[in-house]
């Protein structure tokens, strides 16, 4: 029986961890991540919409319905006015948001609008009839105001036919479709 | 002079040392996460033009696939192509058809080679992405959704940057 020889162990003692190859992965990787990254975050507008408020604008959109839903139309006019008209049969309505500092009342025109919506729970499309001197951005700040509700109060009912019962929803007018186009 | 010769150490030539490179790491480490959260995995990459100043919007849809018509204040684009110079945010009386005020010829006459030439199976059939600068007034805007839905593409998606209330 030998003696045993015991490897000699340094407790406490420092090491230095060789970051080299880490950080030669990061100096690849950087410069990759830096050409693909979209550092300007772009969106669309265009029909927004869980499946049960698109089902309800489907549902508005068939004929023969025993009540007659309204025409909501949003005239965007050149001196910033804004025009909304509400059609029921035979019944025009006529409400008007006027400028504020040569600019379209933003604020005013989405109380406007939910006021529209809450008489009007069912009408999920609207008509927007714009000016030809109103810019496209006027445009979208007004489409965004009649988009969704900005409250967490206003909500409004929809008939889910999947789970038979109504949900509510924040959408208000989240289909908007340029009426005027065609016109000359 | 002759102090300072004698108190300064030997000189070692040649010798090694090691660079401390954990502040470097720490800095490329957050780098990499700031990137990596930036990072699209959309399948439509949308890239902003120089010209073109788009409007602010608090929509939250994803771009989907389309023909791009990139309207600026300089010029009319379709994919990469110049199809004209705009003068004043406006279509230029010489792309405007003669018997139609809102019809513009060359968007049209590109818009349906496209048509053409796109199988029914293609995602971009029918759709527009429209990047337009958001000062163009509506009397231009309504020209190009007025031609555009003359040539087979009704459905106008608009691109809007990120941003709102």
């Amino acid at each position: 029986m030998g003696r045993k020889i015991r490897p000699h162990i340094e407790y406490g003692s420092e090491f230095e961890l060789d970051l080299a190859p880490l950080l030669a992965v990061m100096v690849k990787l950087v410069p990759v991540l830096l050409v693909s990254s979209a550092f300007v975050q772009v969106m669309m507008i265009e029909s927004d919409l869980p499946q049960v408020v698109q089902a309800a604008i489907e549902e508005q959109e068939k004929p023969n319905k025993d009540e007659i839903l309204a025409k909501i139309e949003i005239l965007p006019l050149k001196d910033r006015t804004l025009e909304v008209k509400v059609t029921k049969g035979s019944d025009e309505k006529i409400l008007r948001v006027p400028a504020s500092n040569g600019a379209f009342d933003l604020k005013a025109i989405h109380n406007k609008l939910v006021e529209v919506k809450t008489l009007n729970p069912k009408v999920f499309k609207i008509e927007v009839r714009p000016d030809a001197e109103v810019s496209y951005k006027e445009i979208v700040k007004v489409m965004d105001e009649a988009r969704k509700s900005r409250d967490i109060k206003n909500v409004y009912p929809v008939f889910d036919a999947k789970q038979g019962k109504d949900v509510t929803t924040d959408f208000m007018f989240p289909e908007i479709v340029f009426a005027n186009m065609m016109e000359g | 002079m002759g102090y300072k010769k004698r108190m300064s150490g030997p000189v070692k030539k040649n010798s090694t040392f090691t660079l401390n490179i954990t502040s470097m790491t720490d800095m490329f480490t957050i780098l990499l996460v700031f990137l990596l959260q930036t990072y699209s995995t959309d399948d439509v990459q949308i890239i902003p033009e120089k010209d073109v100043n788009m409007p602010v919007s608090d929509s939250t849809r994803n771009p989907i696939a389309g023909i791009k018509l990139i309207v600026g204040k300089s010029q009319f684009k379709i994919d990469d192509k110049v199809l004209f110079a705009m003068t004043d945010l406006n279509i230029p009386t010489s792309a405007i058809d003669p018997k139609d005020t809102n019809f513009i010829k060359p968007l049209f006459d590109q818009l349906e080679a496209y048509n053409k030439t796109l199988p029914d199976s293609d995602r971009t059939k029918g759709r527009v992405l429209l990047q337009a600068d958001g000062d163009l007034p509506y009397q231009t805007l309504r020209k190009i959704f007025y031609t555009a839905s003359m040539a087979g593409f009704p459905q106008l998606k608009m691109i809007t940057l990120v941003g709102g209330n």
